[in-house]
């Protein structure tokens, strides 16, 4: 479809404009799914509080102030980190809060507050939390009460371990989750304690199916008319994630906490030899080299100049790669560690043999090509912080193109930031009004 | 959205009446006994590699009717081990199993078969490059000049654009350049230097990703197909998708210039041997130490937390090891299991590392009717799968198929989609 065929089709811009989300999530996961929304075009107001503000907005690291820290960002010490501590830096807050979210300050145990809140509902399609379970309830805002001021509402919760279930009062971090559901126990080297994830993988798988809930709901309500409650844990998102493991170990009896596994990165399926991380040049930087059919190793072979070792009978097929492999993992890298990381990655990629260097975020932001052309990175500011690269949701569309910054082409909203236009716009209140709220206490 | 697929005229079963949508996906909910799925009557062509069958297996569990695409040998996946009983097999692959439950199988001969379903589906999920889609006819308006309404969505390593597009990637390559890999692994020795590698998860975690956003990319293009009346191309690159899933690690790199690195885990070894991943969510406030404090006090195990010192969240962060020493303590006097769970009363987030195969025994997971057991009849065998990612209320999950024989339904989904078998076309 060309352009000018979708202006005459008068189809809005973007896949999820004129789709409202009233958001109560915090930290990460809950955050996650409304920020692909908003990437998507939908309008998400973030429904927040200055006496209890997000965690996230207040912990570091923090975006550094303007002219505290010298050309582009990485030259920011700790201690300008610190002084630029405030609601509106807080960089994990950045991260998981693009998708042009509003923000407005409400305290629902207020009783105007909570009015406010109620009205707002009534003009949602979604409304999206991520409290422990219960606690939407105890502020008077359950599905039931939803339900009454909108009835097609699609509510969708996120917590731990759902709102249903003889362990619903648990609580998880990402961690947490991936530890229970087999995540965890996937990272090692055999003969080892797991070593897992430094990071909170679940928060973003967690995330993705907050979103697929979100639009899930969206389409089933234009079928049927009908709103419903969607009840998102961290955990069952996660239990498909492990794949054939978890047939194996009913079917074949082959339970993976085992002497060989997690088998570090071999891969029994589909085998690869060789196959994962080598030394290269430098630092702690590693390269990842993996083989799967005779042409990749051909391939390598030839990349590698055609060594002498390689090309006997010890290394001919697949099936001697593989029962060689410890031998065939100390050749690999004694060439690769002569050679950095990039050379390595495209020597072998112009001959068609998978490979890629180990990256970390610098690497990403000023050393990948690829994410650069695709465009992965959006530079966004607001009104207290200026542009910075940020991402937003990793595939493209052809006729409603997502942007990290919403509808609103805006950074992540300082705290507050929407008071005034969202209660003005959307509940048509005067700024007097707005302001008697504020000075009495139901805006926070 | 409007359910039943695009009808071309001239494919439609009925070319006489105007085709309806609403009776369409009534008669379609009728013949798969679909609990109305928020997708029901969607139809997907899955004319798709290994890389995007989580996709295909999400939209079926929300309702839609997934056809699978195979080759007359079978699709690429079924050679993946493990297989039923280690007997190498096309209809044993486990690997086939776990990613294709949900759907139905038609075999082709060639594109042109597969192009007709593609005229009166909803999604095609296809994982070519854009040089072979160029080649074999298949690029995207080639395809909306077939059926306009359809969403077509491609899932690449790399994406359809960009130096590296023609790159050659597996899971684990995806895993290195997109960044979970360089925050994954063991600590570093006593000298800061690392005599281990960085770690990729099991499980094809940056295709599951991709997939995921595939399935979130088709559900939105099909909110907006209801506006607009006809298609869209999604071009998913499991690169972007891969670097996209590392937390704060960018944003710490862009505030501090730290860049994040793989490290040890909070994690505490029970007295059953069990590790317990025993995290200390200071930060969140003064709360989750007053309950960790009476939890260890209780178990008789605060030793020096006691002191009210400790109650200043400056003076905890300073002395640390103390705390994690009676953390210690306790965790030599309980198992694992029963450790996760001391935690979890105090308010704490611990969780027990388990295996993927000790999920099915979990408690919560079963009350909340998380899996589901499909039999396989001709295998001699009954499968339990994980089911609903979450529980829809208004619009459950569904997955009553097990995965398809090769071409199991072929004349079945052709007569429903095209109105007669291949056989009674010639």
């Amino acid at each position: 479809v060309t352009d000018g065929a979708l202006q005459e089709l008068n189809a809005p811009a973007m896949a999820l404009e004129g789709v409202r989300i009233l958001d109560f999530t915090r930290l990460g996961f809950g955050a996650q799914a409304t920020l692909i929304c908003g990437c998507l075009g939908a309008e998400v107001i973030r429904v927040e509080s200055t006496k209890r503000p997000d965690p996230i907005r207040v912990m570091p690291p923090y975006v550094p102030d303007p002219g505290s820290h010298g050309e582009g960002f990485g030259a920011a010490t700790l201690a300008n980190a610190t002084s630029a501590q405030s609601a509106n830096r807080g960089g994990i807050f950045y991260k998981y809060n693009t998708g042009g979210k509003k923000s407005i300050t409400v305290d629902a145990r207020h009783p105007k507050g909570l009015l406010l809140l109620k009205e707002l509902v009534k003009l949602s399609d979604v409304v999206a939390e991520s409290f422990a379970a219960g606690t939407f309830e105890r502020w008077g805002l359950g599905y039931e009460v939803l339900r009454e001021l909108r009835p097609d509402v699609v509510y969708v919760s996120m917590c731990g371990f759902g709102h249903d279930g003889p362990d619903a009062s648990h609580v998880t971090m990402g961690p947490t989750a991936q530890a229970l559901t087999g995540l965890t126990h996937m990272v090692g080297l055999p003969g080892r304690p797991p070593a897992g994830w430094t990071f909170s993988y679940l928060d973003h798988v967690g995330g993705y199916l907050g979103a697929v809930a979100i639009i899930a709901g969206l389409l089933h309500r234009r079928r049927t008319g009908q709103g419903q409650h969607v009840d998102v844990s961290q955990l069952e998102p996660a239990t498909a994630l492990s794949g054939a493991l978890l047939l194996d170990a009913q079917l074949n009896g082959r339970l993976s906490r085992r002497a060989d596994f997690p088998s570090g990165n071999r891969r029994a399926h589909p085998p690869a030899a060789p196959g994962g991380a080598y030394r290269s040049k430098g630092d702690d930087r590693w390269v990842v080299v993996s083989c799967r059919t005779q042409e990749h190793w051909n391939g390598l072979v030839d990349a590698m100049g055609e060594p002498p070792w390689a090309t006997g009978e010890r290394f001919a097929t697949v099936e001697s790669r593989i029962a060689n492999a410890d031998e065939l993992d100390a050749h690999i890298q004694s060439w690769t560690e002569h050679l950095d990381r990039y050379e390595v990655m495209h020597l072998l990629q112009s001959r068609g043999v998978p490979a890629g260097a180990v990256q970390d975020a610098a690497d990403r932001l000023e050393r990948d090509p690829q994410l650069a052309a695709r465009g992965h990175f959006f530079t966004l500011g607001n009104s207290e912080v200026k542009p910075l690269p940020l991402e937003g949701v990793p595939f493209h569309m052809s006729a409603t193109p997502a942007d990290a910054g919403g509808a609103i082409h805006r950074g992540p909203p300082c705290l507050g930031e929407d008071n005034a236009s969202v209660l003005g716009e959307i509940l048509g209140l005067s700024a007097q009004e707005v302001a008697s709220l504020q000075e009495e206490g139901a805006l926070s | 959205l409007s359910v039943g697929g695009a009808t071309k005229a001239s494919a439609a079963p009925s070319a006489e009446s105007e085709p309806d949508p609403a009776a369409e996906a009534a008669a379609c909910a009728r013949r798969l006994g679909s609990t109305r799925g928020p997708l029901e009557g969607v139809r997907v062509v899955e004319w798709a590699g290994p890389a995007a069958e989580y996709c295909g297996r999400m939209l079926a569990g929300l309702g839609a009717d997934v056809v699978k695409v195979e080759p007359p040998e079978g699709a690429e996946s079924r050679s993946v081990g493990p297989f039923l009983g280690d007997e190498p097999d096309p209809e044993r692959s486990l690997a086939f199993w776990a990613d294709n439950v949900g759907k139905r199988s038609v075999v082709v001969a060639d594109d042109s078969e597969a192009l007709e379903l593609c005229a009166v589906a909803d999604v095609l999920v296809h994982t070519l490059r854009a040089r072979e889609c160029e080649e074999r006819g298949l690029d995207f308006d080639r395809l909306a000049a077939l059926n306009e309404r359809l969403v077509v969505c491609a899932l690449t390593p790399f994406g359809h654009s960009g130096p590296w597009a023609d790159y050659e990637a597996d899971d684990l390559v995806l895993m290195a350049l997109g960044g979970s890999m360089a925050a994954c692994g063991y600590a570093p020795g006593r000298d800061g230097t690392y005599d281990t590698p960085p770690l990729a998860c099991h499980g094809e975690q940056a295709w599951r990703t991709a997939s995921t956003y595939a399935a979130i990319a088709v559900m939105a293009s099909l909110v907006w197909r209801d506006e607009s009346g006809v298609g869209q191309f999604v071009d998913v690159s499991a690169h972007e998708c891969s670097a996209s899933m590392t937390e704060w690690h960018l944003m710490a790199y862009l505030c501090s210039g730290h860049v994040h690195t793989r490290g040890p885990q909070p994690t505490l070894q029970a007295a059953d041997g069990r590790h317990v991943a025993a995290l200390n969510p200071d930060f969140l406030g003064p709360h989750v130490f007053t309950g960790m404090l009476e939890m260890l006090e209780g178990e008789g195990v605060a030793g020096p937390l006691s002191d009210p010192a400790f109650g200043d969240p400056v003076h905890r962060a300073a002395n640390y090891k103390e705390v994690w020493r009676a953390m210690k303590r306790l965790a030599e006097k309980h198992d694992g299991e029963s450790l996760y769970r001391l935690g979890q009363k105090a308010g704490l987030p611990w969780g027990v590392i388990r295996s993927p195969e000790e999920t099915l025994d979990d408690p919560h997971l079963r009350a909340r009717g998380h899996f589901v057991e499909l039999e396989h009849i001709e295998a001699g065998c009954t499968a339990t799968y994980p089911g609903a990612p979450f529980v829809a209320h208004g619009s459950p999950w569904t997955m009553t198929r097990r995965p398809p024989l090769i071409g199991e339904h072929t004349d079945e989904v052709r007569v429903e989609w095209l109105g007669s078998t291949l056989e009674e076309r010639t």
